[in-house]
């Protein structure tokens, strides 16, 4: 290598962020890839196929994954279409469907859906009173259910975002070329759109086989894949490391042949559209608009009801895990601020230590990537994307069985707890740094190093300022995504410190929903905050940027 | 301070884009290095700036050596072609950011800002942001902040591309001006011709990553020695031709049957040469001309050019000419017409092929 290049800051940098990679990412990956093939009965993967329950998890996991993206998508399509093609009564609830998704915790929404039509829930025990016996919302139904009704929204975002761009005079192009309207919609729309339909319909799929709030919340009798992994971790005294790794690494190998297939197929076929002129909105009048109003508005009733419900139920008198409707308190919320802060304020240290970090290693390897690029960066830049593959579950056992002693002992310590934040979040601060720095022009930091400013200087002073607002519109969704993080944070925990979402965890599982509530509200507002006061006190564009 | 350039040569991977280059650029020179797309321009500047490492050979700044200098050290000032104006300070932080990082501070700052700033036209718009800026005036920031340090050479990559005509003429003057008053080394790169002949001292013509020919405006456009270098400054008739005889500084060769005389700069004896006439030094008229060489000719097209014609003419032997006709009477010969075409052996050069 030539001997100015190491003096310049940049060659260092790259292999300190190799290195934390190496450690923290690639290691514990391959100690549960190895720890998957040897163990006391043989190698995992013979074992598994002797496993009944296992195998059964497996299954229903992609059954329950092919259903949930089916009905994700049949919501999330229709929905985008003529939310983006016309205007109706009530349209600009449904433009508040990113925001709903990005503010409930999946946990809260899981805890809803039982206070609603679990065992103990308000409909169930109303009809009961009737005489009524609705089918237990345990296992299949409640699964299919509350996760199409989070996940459509990841399909009509990306249908929303995909019809926009479509350029309406493509379509009229066909059109008058003798084309019928309906059919020129089919015969040029669709190709045009369906990689992004693809591309979220695969996200959910991920999503779905990465779950383990709702999964584990709502599944009871259903065996499945996350639950499975969380089981063998934390069996009590007999904590199985060859059948979790086996588990986990099967999450691992069907996420990332998804995203083979993701980068393979889908982002082939992805269309450039020249210019991106979008349709006008065309107004719905009469019987159709009422029929769609009607229709969306249910839609966006049900994806806000966790909201209602947790805000009433925290005010709500209790009585064990029996709601009192009807009678207030303040009980719930005193509980929260006063007997027992420890998981909210575990939260904020947390998730804002995991943030700084996270922003911090984000903008800078990602300027490592674009600007500096050298012989690691590419290996950077393909190690940083490894957490997409890794769902919550998974990370926590790797990071459980990987720091557990040996040369880098972090169990029972706050650091792994911030750790699984960092590294879940890392491949979209990744992303999305690298799309900020593809937007400055090299001659902006040239012209800077040309005035006598050093390289590192240069990078402090010009590039951060610029990269600033996105940089903080990125923050802010790092906040709002590593606070409500419950999967690998439930593994890697101890005692005393709780976050709010494991609180919530536990409480839904002792059946205290109105201590839940209480949390769970308090948890959203946590959330909701700092996004408040980015959007309206200094103007950040969350959205563009995401 | 001059620039001398020893044998540089300068890679990508495996690319050599530039090789064995030397050049010797005195100080206060204003050097125009002149290519077409691709040849190694801009890589050239940021090897001078630092930017692109050489991978061999030598750059040095009034005989210091700062080959392995990093850029930040070379104390250059560099005007971008997209400007590269920091778009999230005013533009009198633009103009001082080279001054603090240089670890001045304080009234001196401000008062040489405003200074530099005056001197461009644009002491009042101190508080601006760029994007508030037409092209022309974030050109006259660019160059301000790229002087207000003093620097020892000015770089300039295409620094007018972005501008339209006009403007580019008056900022041409703005950048003479200066350049002189600072006495300042100066490198401009750019592909027009015209913006190369009328701001330099001297031009370095680039092919393929050497310079072809180094000279004043004058000897590229007069003297130009090869034909790539008459073609690209100045479109150039060129066509091969063999030598028969020379002698005392005149060729005497034949083209298309036809024997004629021209000046010798073969540099050397040669059996063959490449003919180049300026299409403004080619005369036509309706009977030979007294004192010139006359080939008769027939005007095959011709365009109308307001304060010129431009013909396209065919001699015998189907010899193709272009011709360009000043002065009264510019536009008096139509297509088709049978006319003889003219010229003075001293306009009319013969080259090495
Ligand atoms: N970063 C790079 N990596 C690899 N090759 C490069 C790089 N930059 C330039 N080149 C190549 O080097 C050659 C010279 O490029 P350069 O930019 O110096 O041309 P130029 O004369 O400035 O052209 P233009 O007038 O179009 O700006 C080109 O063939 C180009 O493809
Ligand atoms: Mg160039």
């Amino acid at each position: 290598m030539n001997p100015s290049l190491l003096r310049s800051p940049w060659p260092w940098f790259s292999a300190l962020a190799l290195a934390l990679l190496g450690v923290f990412v690639v290691y514990p990956l391959l100690y549960i890839f190895t720890a998957s093939f040897f163990g006391d009965g043989g190698s995992g993967w013979v074992q598994l196929m002797h496993d009944g329950r296992s195998l059964a998890a497996i299954c229903n996991t992609l059954v329950l994954a092919c259903v949930v993206t089916l009905c994700s998508t049949l919501i999330g399509v229709p929905l985008a279409y003529v939310s983006a093609r016309f205007r109706f009564r009530g349209k600009l609830l449904i433009t508040l469907l990113p925001l709903i998704t990005l503010v409930i915790p999946e946990v809260v929404t899981a805890q809803t859906w039982l206070m609603i039509l679990g065992n103990n829930g308000v409909i169930t025990r109303f009809l009961k009173g009737h005489g009524i016996f609705l089918p237990s919302f345990y296992g299949w139904f409640g699964l299919i259910t509350s996760m199409s009704f989070i996940y459509y929204t990841y399909v009509y975002i990306g249908t929303v975002a995909a019809i926009g761009k479509f350029d309406a005079q493509l379509e009229e192009a066909a059109q008058s070329l003798g084309t019928a309207p309906v059919r020129s919609r089919f015969h040029v729309m669709l190709p045009v759109i369906r990689p992004a339909i693809l591309a979220s319909a695969l996200l959910v799929f991920t999503m779905v086989v990465g779950n383990f709030a709702i999964s584990t919340i709502l599944g009871h009798n259903v065996p499945l894949l996350s639950v499975a992994i969380y089981q063998a971790a934390v069996a009590e005294g007999a904590s199985n490391l060859t059948m979790q790794s086996t588990l986990a690494s099967t999450s691992v190998l069907i996420v990332m042949g998804l995203l083979f297939v993701n980068r393979r197929i889908i982002a082939r076929g992805r269309y450039e559209i020249v210019q991106g002129r979008g349709a006008k909105p065309q107004p719905l009048k009469g019987g159709q608009g009422v029929v769609v109003s009607a229709a969306a508005g249910f839609v966006v009733a049900i994806s806000l009801l966790p909201l209602l419900t947790i805000a009433v139920g925290a005010f709500t008198l209790s009585r064990g895990p029996v709601m009192r409707w009807g009678e207030w308190t303040l009980d719930n919320m005193a509980r929260v601020f006063i007997t027992a802060p420890g998981p909210l304020v575990n939260s904020i240290l947390y998730a804002g230590i995991a943030t700084l970090i996270s922003v911090a290693f984000s903008t800078l390897v990602s300027y490592l990537v674009v600007k500096k690029p050298n012989l690691v960066t590419p290996l950077i830049d393909y190690v940083s994307a490894i957490p997409l593959a890794l769902s919550g579950t998974v990370l926590g056992v790797g990071l459980l069985a990987s720091f557990n002693g040996g040369f880098l002992s972090l169990t029972g310590t706050s650091t792994i707890i911030v750790l699984a934040y960092v590294i879940r979040r890392m491949p979209f601060g990744m992303r999305n740094g690298q799309a900020i720095l593809h937007n400055i022009p090299n001659s902006i930091e040239e012209a800077s190093i040309s005035l006598g400013s050093p390289p590192f200087r240069t990078f402090l002073r010009v590039v951060l300022p610029m990269m600033l607002p996105a940089v903080a519109s990125a923050a802010i969704l790092t906040w709002t995504t590593t606070v409500s993080e419950l999967s690998a944070s439930l593994l890697v925990y101890s005692g005393g410190r709780e976050t709010l979402p494991i609180q919530i965890f536990r409480l839904i599982d002792s059946g205290l929903m109105a201590y839940a509530s209480a949390y769970g509200l308090v948890l959203v507002a946590v959330i909701l905050l700092p996004v408040v006061i980015a959007t309206t006190v200094f103007k950040v564009d969350l959205f563009g940027s995401k | 301070m001059g620039i001398a350039i020893s044998n540089l040569s300068v890679r990508y991977g495996a690319e050599t884009v530039i090789s064995g280059l030397s050049l010797d650029i005195p100080q206060g020179c204003f050097f125009t290095l002149l290519g077409p797309s691709g040849c190694g321009k801009t890589t050239l500047l940021r090897t001078i700036a630092g930017f692109a490492p050489a991978s061999g050979g030598q750059i040095r700044f009034g005989g210091r050596d700062v080959t392995e200098l990093p850029p930040h050290k070379r104390a250059i000032g560099m005007v971008f072609q997209d400007y590269a104006l920091f778009p999230d300070k005013t533009v009198a932080d633009n103009v001082a950011y080279g001054l603090r990082a240089r670890g001045e501070k304080g009234e001196g700052v401000e008062r040489k800002v405003k200074a530099a700033l005056e001197r461009v036209g644009l002491g009042h718009l101190l508080s601006r942001h760029p994007a508030a800026l037409s092209g022309g005036q974030r050109q006259r920031v660019a160059l301000a902040r790229a002087l207000v340090i003093k620097p020892t050479v000015l770089l300039m990559d295409e620094p007018l591309s972005n501008l339209d005509a006009k403007l580019r003429v008056q900022i041409r003057e703005t950048i003479i001006e200066l350049q002189r008053e600072a006495n300042i080394t100066t490198v401009f790169v750019t592909h027009d011709q015209e913006e190369a002949l009328s701001m330099s001292d001297l031009i370095g013509v680039m092919n393929k990553g050497k310079v072809e020919q180094l000279g004043t405006p004058q000897q590229i456009y007069a003297t130009p020695r090869t034909g790539y270098v008459a073609d690209f400054v100045g479109a150039a008739n060129r066509t091969e031709v063999a030598v028969r005889s020379t002698s005392a500084g005149i060729v005497e060769l034949e083209v298309a049957g036809s024997r004629l005389l021209a000046t010798d700069a073969l540099e050397g004896p040669a059996e063959h040469g490449i003919l180049v006439l300026r299409p403004e030094d080619l005369k036509i008229s309706s009977a030979p001309a007294a004192g010139l060489q006359s080939l008769p000719a027939i005007i095959r097209g011709r365009q109308y050019l307001g304060a010129r014609t431009s013909y396209s003419v065919e001699c015998a032997g189907g010899l193709a000419l272009n011709a360009e006709l000043h002065g009264a009477g510019h536009d008096a010969f139509l297509p088709g017409a049978s006319v003889y075409l003219g010229f003075d052996p001293a306009a009319a050069r013969v080259i090495r092929s």
